[in-house]
């Protein structure tokens, strides 16, 4: 599988490195952006080598553009990109008046409309001025980036019982003060009533409350990185198991090394919400060698013995059916409560994959070949035994 | 049926009246302090509490969830996969023990030692001490950084110190000597020989604590060779051995036990066993194996061997020579000897040089040599000559020596005469250690440049002449150590005048000079000698992933195996050595001693690990200590009972054991124990009984000078035996070989019986899948206790210290019962190692009130330690006593100082294992975890479980391979086997536990019931 992957990489960078770094080929293809370290990293250093970094380049610019914060003296630089092709925008940055001088219909409308102030001429290389249109561009989608990029339209978070509780409280009062001093109510049935309800209300809260209390459903925490998996599991399609590989072979799933990341992140370096921030921190992270500290989401207790491998890889069981729909998540949030009750539901009516030849000596691999029984719940092969996950 | 007691004490009292045994959770299972204590709960206090809980819960409800980070590798490693385990081969070599090792690591730290089966030597293999040597990796007491004047240094600071002074003392042609135990690393050798190349007066002396200096310098004589033979336990059909615990202790316990268990499998289609006498003061675990096993005292040692010797030499048409007159009978252990020429092998484990001649004739005579004794094979892990080190003393002591330094030695602590070196030492202008722990000598020394752990290092081994392996790190280091040989290595590279080692060196002395070292040294040395791969590279990845490399080029073979044994040994004038042994003169009473390495903590190296000082010595039961064994004779004579103090020698005290099987007037001593700089574990832990050794041009452990005065009070040892009641049940089945050959469940009747009357009030319970059984043949058990620290390793057993043990507290989840029987002064002794039985019909499970106990599909009695509120109804309602019950919280607890209260400690335990807390009950699991794993493994492969493919930690450590796993519905796998065997049997099969454990009779060789040989 990943070695089809990276040859349909490896021929999508052959063919259009050129637009590599164009946004169309970014978003759309980014899942087959894979591994095609070799050729990435010697363009990038020998680009490096001579290029100054765009922003610092644009300082210079600042003094007369803005993005996106109106007209200084020069015309706000947002969108700038829509309005001009590249290889005009070059010529103009490097030498506008030779641009205008040559009799350019677009410069000499610019020159026009800003009172004939000429843009000074720029010794910037193409590269460099290549490198500096694209950060104009990403400068510019992170106006119309979504602030909200992160937020779920869903919440698995069981609701509060606060109110119930205390209205459940509050009946349980009024019935106990009317009965004794208020006496509002004639008929003392009421009260008894009133009381019973009030029980049975605060007492349904508090008893939810207990059996939530400890599970973490629908926990979202901030992540240390604005990481999306809309973005990289919806959007773009990436496989769950190509970042979180330990699933099919170990226990965890494992939270992906930041170096898994850079197979992608080394050449897109901009994201279309929080620009170069974000990703920025996977690289600041492996330079400095500090590691990346997640918070957790999905935690078991120590005393609980889980094996991914044996879900997803011999179970066949679909991360979904655990996790959710990551692929609609922008911060990753908790599913299923995670709790006993939860496990031995699924081992009670789970079917087990029973053409697996390990099952061979089992009798019940007799009963299947006679005809006697068609499938095989986990529970039947022992899927409720306390020692299959405590030990 | 026979009689079976436990203790000297149970012996008396059950000849004396039939009473019931101290129960075994004394009221409500507290110790008296303890009762006293929680008598003045008063009401008030109760609802305080009452009180304070329930505002307590309330307040921890309200609480968030804590929030957890998960930290992922920024470059993950390529053969790393988080949860899973690697394995990586190594070697370890500390003392006795030659072991090559497979290390297992989870995300790079190591947790488990298992044995190597690759090995031609250990052959997958363990004992207690190598499986206990992971936990010494994480000693808090290891030094951390170098140290100068007992101060923290550098190694800049250090190295430029010892540079200089070295290069001075060369100059003045002052005489350096590397003190060092034996050397069994050709590479470290090689190091030494470079290093005395740059420093021309540099010369090494190896010393070892429990020397084997007799048999070197016997060997030396008759074959001009100064090494310890192979021996062959499995070719010997006969095995005499005078003192030499070599199931135990004696050379290379762990090889010999393999070889020995080989001999000792009996069944239907082999019905021939060896057969082993054994000749002893102190009863050790071989003696205790043995099938005759004579009780001498050390004095009476060189007459019988003498006489037997007499009777050989008569048969062989040699001349007797004046032996004294012999108190046993040998005549027919002679007649034996002679009708399995060839096929037996006399061993000595005598320090006496003369002995060992006599043993060599004998051997000799018995046309030995070739067959059970190999000399073309010799062993290197004993080198020490004795008179080498007195002498070194000497010259110390005289100032003739200017710079020592000390390799893996501690003579401020096992020398017998630690006070000549300690002061000899201060004469030294130069004295560096290289321990990895501040030890006596350390201590002592100017310098200590602290060695790596032997997981941190680089090595390579070679044990036997040709038979190599290799040790590699399995982690980083963990503290500011390096290793001794890279020391030298920059010692004898910069600095000083050009010498020829320097152009070899100094390319080398840079990140891992030592590994690069040993890769040049295999390269010219060993690369050559094998045909099997073209590019050393190769070689050299495939040896160190097997871990081990066995010469074995034409070459080599053609000109080394058909070496002329008979030509080379030249015999010995064995009337000269009878003249130098000192015979007992006649009616000489005065009391002697024998001292013996005990099966935990061996020569007292890996003192400190807690886990060895909990193992209960597998003979007398008891851990945390050691004592003075006395027989019964002699406690009746003197007045003596179980814990009186007696004052040895005017140095030190210690407690009396009564030991069954103890020589009449002699008295043992373990040694190992009495550490003053250890660490916290060992330090004041029992006396040092090096001290006591005597020194007759080799060192001698035993001796007849020794002078006991009572002091009339009492200790309380830490025995485990009496922790249980055996109300006169034979939990031990044993039969006589020539009963067996006639009759297959000899000894076993009680088995037929039960079976017949087998009957339940439960229905038959259906395994439709697995069912998991295990079989133990006691006669393979040795009883050597690798098994009980491999499990403590493997499921985080806790320790909880010689207080808690002495309150019958003990959490290892497998223990080796040990029974006598018959006679007190030469008692039968019988192993049985004891875990849960993972019974059918448990008794636990219909007792526990919240069915935290129960019983799995797969034939496993599940425990949950997560559902059980410590009721101990599970513990009470066992018949097999194998529950255990975690009285306090044993991690994370200061009050238990051992290895569960530090981070760095606890870095040993395996994540796979819970911790269990207060509270509840615990107990064996046949390993489940590693069940699963290896379910888990033929699911994800797609193919059936293969038998023998899951093994338990106690399986997999067992040196004599005595006990088999797996699954007894498949038919033909081993346990099935087992179980079908005329010998299994179950323990208190009467009361129908089911139980899924069986075990195989005890087969003794012997022709009547205890008679002299």
């Amino acid at each position: 599988m990943k070695f089809i992957i990276s040859l349909i990489a490896f021929f999508l960078f052959t063919t259009s490195y050129v637009e590599a770094k164009s946004e169309t080929v970014l978003t759309r293809d980014s899942s087959a952006l894979v591994e095609n370290q070799v050729t990435l990293d010697t363009a990038k250093q020998n680009a490096k080598r001579s290029m100054r970094s765009p922003a610092e380049l644009f300082k210079s610019c600042a003094r007369c553009h803005s993005i996106g914060r109106g007209k200084l003296i020069g015309p706000d630089l947002a969108g700038v990109s829509a309005r001009h092709s590249g290889e005009w925008l070059i010529k103009f940055i490097q030498a506008s008046d030779s641009l205008i001088a040559s009799g350019d219909t677009a410069a000499k409308r610019l020159y026009e409309e800003n009172e004939k102030l000429p843009m000074p001429r720029h010794d910037y290389s193409n590269d460099e001025a290549k490198s500096l249109i694209d950060y104009i561009f990403f400068e510019t989608r992170k106006l119309e980036a979504d602030p909200n990029f992160l937020d779920n339209d869903f919440s698995f978070a069981h609701p509060s019982n606060t109110w119930p509780f205390i209205i459940g409280v509050l009946f349980i009062l009024f019935g106990i003060i009317d009965w004794a001093f208020l006496k509002l109510i004639r008929f003392k049935f009421i009260h008894i009533i009133l009381i019973l309800a009030g029980l049975a209300i605060s007492g349904k809260a508090v008893t939810e409350e207990a059996i939530y209390m400890g599970r973490s459903q629908g926990f979202e925490p901030d992540q240390p990185i604005k990481f999306s998996h809309r973005i990289h599991a919806g959007d773009n399609e990436i496989d769950c198991q190509y970042c979180h590989t330990g699933s099919m072979e170990s226990r965890n799933s494992s939270i992906p090394p930041a170096s898994l990341c850079l197979n992608c992140h080394n050449v897109i370096r901009n994201g279309p919400n929080t620009g170069e921030v974000e990703i920025n921190k996977i690289h600041e992270a492996f330079e400095s060698g500090v590691p990346i500290e997640w918070v957790r989401v999905h935690s078991l207790p120590d005393y609980v013995f889980f094996s991914h491998a044996q879900h997803v890889n011999v179970g066949k069981v679909e991360c979904k059916e655990c996790h959710g729909e990551v692929e609609k998540m922008g911060r990753i949030q908790q599913v299923s409560d995670l709790s006993m009750g939860w496990c031995i539901d699924c081992h009670r009516t789970q079917k087990v994959q029973f053409d697996n030849e390990y099952y061979l000596s089992y009798k019940q691999h007799e009963d299947i070949l006679s005809g006697k029984i068609s499938e095989v719940t986990v529970e039947e092969i022992g899927g409720l035994n306390c020692q299959k996950c405590h030990y | 049926m026979k009689k079976y007691w436990r203790s000297i004490e149970e012996f008396e009292e059950d000849s004396k009246i039939e009473k019931l045994p101290e129960p075994e959770f004394p009221i409500e299972g507290l110790a008296e302090y303890e009762i006293n204590k929680s008598g003045t709960t008063s009401r008030r206090d109760f609802l305080k509490m009452l009180g304070f809980g329930i505002g307590f819960v309330t307040f921890a409800a309200s609480c968030e969830n804590p929030i957890n980070k998960a930290i992922p590798y920024l470059i993950k490693p390529e053969n790393i996969i988080p949860g899973n385990a690697n394995y990586y081969a190594s070697t370890f070599f500390g003392g006795n023990d030659y072991c090559s090792v497979i290390v297992k690591t989870l995300e790079g730290r190591p947790i488990k030692i298992e044995g190597n089966e690759l090995s031609s030597i250990t052959a997958g293999g363990t004992n207690a001490r190598v499986q206990a040597s992971v936990l010494s990796l994480y000693d808090s007491f290891r030094i951390k950084t170098p140290l100068k004047n007992k101060q923290e240094s550098t190694w800049e600071e250090v190295d430029a110190d010892i540079i200089g002074k070295l290069d001075e003392i060369a100059k003045k042609g002052g005489k350096i000597v590397i003190l060092s135990s034996s050397v069994i690393s050709p590479s470290t050798q090689s190091i030494f020989e470079d290093f005395n190349r740059k420093y021309p007066t540099a010369e090494v002396i190896y010393y070892d604590s429990v020397s084997a200096s007799g048999i070197i310098e016997a060997n030396k004589k008759n074959f001009g060779q100064p090494y310890l033979p192979s021996y062959n336990f499995d070719k010997a059909r006969l095995i005499v051995s005078f003192g030499a615990d070599f199931l135990g202790n004696w050379l290379s316990p762990i090889e010999y036990t393999k070889q020995y268990s080989k001999n000792r499998k009996v069944s239907k289609t082999n019905p021939d066993m060896s057969r082993h006498v054994q000749f002893e003061s102190t009863l050790t675990l071989t003696g205790s194996n043995a099938d005759y096993r004579i009780p001498i005292n050390p004095s009476q040692e060189a007459g019988t061997i003498l006489n037997l010797y007499n009777r050989i030499a008569q048969k062989a048409g040699k001349a007797a020579i004046t032996a004294p007159e012999s108190t046993v009978n040998v005549d027919s252990l002679a007649n034996e000897l002679w009708a399995a020429k060839g096929k037996s092998l006399v061993v000595s484990g005598s320090n006496d040089v003369n002995i060992q001649l006599v043993v060599n004739d004998m051997n000799y005579l018995l046309g030995n040599y070739g067959k059970t004794i190999n000399m073309n094979r010799p062993v290197y892990t004993k080198q020490g000559i004795d008179g080498q080190m007195d002498n070194l003393t000497k010259r110390m002591e005289k100032g003739e020596v200017e710079a020592l330094l000390m390799y893996n030695v501690n003579p401020a602590y096992d020398y017998q005469n630690a006070e000549a070196f300690t002061d000899a030492l201060t004469k030294t202008q130069l004295s560096i250690s290289f321990s990895d722990t501040l030890n006596e000598t350390a201590k002592l020394a100017g310098y200590v440049c602290p060695d790596c752990h032997y997981l941190e290092s680089w090595n390579d081994a070679q044990p036997k002449r040709g038979v190599y392996s290799l040790t590699q790190p399995t982690i980083n280091k963990l503290f500011d150590t390096r290793q001794a040989q890279e020391s030298l290595l920059i010692w004898s590279a910069t600095g000083g005048t050009t010498e020829a080692g320097e152009n070899k060196v100094e390319n080398l002395v840079e990140e891992d000079a030592y590994y690069a070292y040993i890769k040049k040294q295999w390269r010219s040395n060993l690369f050559p000698k094998q045909l099997k791969y073209a590019v050393f590279s190769e070689f050299w990845n495939h040896t160190l992933q097997a871990g081990v490399f066995t010469v074995s080029s034409v070459a080599d073979m053609i000109t080394r195996s058909n070496y002329p044994y008979v030509a080379v040994y030249s015999a010995a004038n064995i009337a000269d050595c009878v003249l130098k042994l000192k015979s007992p003169k006649a009616g000489e009473r005065a009391i002697e001693f024998s001292l013996y390495e005990s099966i935990g903590i061996g020569d007292g190296r890996q003192a400190n690990n807690p886990w060895l000082q909990e193992l209960p010595d597998p003979v007398s039961k008891v851990c945390w200590d050691n004592y003075l064994a006395i027989s019964k004779t002699f406690a009746d004579k003197n007045r003596l009972s179980l814990g009186d103090i007696v004052i040895v020698n005017d140095i030190f005290e210690l407690p009396v054991l009564i030991q069954a099987g103890q020589a009449d007037n002699t008295v043992s001593i373990a040694l190992g124990y009495g550490r003053s700089s250890a660490g916290k574990v060992a330090d004041g832990v029992g006396q040092n009984a090096f001290r006591l050794v005597q020194s007759k041009g080799t060192r001698l452990y035993s001796g007849n000078d020794i002078k006991l005065v009572p002091t009339g009070s009492n200790y309380i040892l830490a025995l485990t035996q009496t922790h249980h009641t055996l109300h006169g049940r034979d939990h031990v089945r044993t039969a006589m070989l020539k009963d067996y050959k006639e009759n297959p469940s000899a000894g076993n009747e009680a088995h037929l019986i039960a079976e017949e009357k087998k009957q339940s009030m439960y229905s038959e319970r259906e395994f439709k899948g697995h069912r998991w059984a295990l079989a133990i043949d006691l006669n393979l058990c040795t009883g050597c206790s690798a098994c009980v620290i491999a499990c403590q390793a493997e499921n985080n057993v806790a320790v909880i210290g010689r207080d808690e043990v002495r309150k019958k507290r003990i959490m290892h989840w497998i223990r080796i019962d040990r029974y006598y029987a018959e006679k007190a002064e030469d008692p039968d002794v019988y192993f049985q190692p004891i875990m849960c039985q993972q019974c059918d019909n448990a008794p636990c499970e219909n007792v526990c009130p919240v069915s935290a106990t129960q019983n799995s599909k797969e034939g496993l009695n599940d425990m949950i330690y997560n559902r059980c509120i410590g009721t101990r109804y599970c513990m009470n309602n066992c018949p097999y006593r194998v529950r255990r019950f975690n009285w306090y919280e044993y991690a994370n607890n200061d009050k238990f100082d051992y290895n569960m209260n530090s981070s760095l400690g606890k870095m040993v335990l395996n994540p796979d294992v819970v911790v269990r807390t207060r509270g509840v009950a615990e107990k064996c699991s046949f390993c489940v975890q590693r069940i699963q794993e290896k379910k888990l493994g033929a699911k994800m492969e797609n193919r059936e479980l293969m038998d023998g493919e899951i093994k338990p930690a106690c399986l997999q450590s067992c040196p004599a391979d005595a006990i088999v796993f797996g699954d007894r519905n498949m038919p033909g796998s081993e346990v099935s086997k087992a179980f079908a065997n005329e010998r299994n049997y179950f323990l208190l099969e009467e009361v129908n536990t089911r139980p899924s454990v069986g075990y195989l009779t005890k087969i003794r060789n012997t022709e009547s019931k205890k008679n002299e040989t």
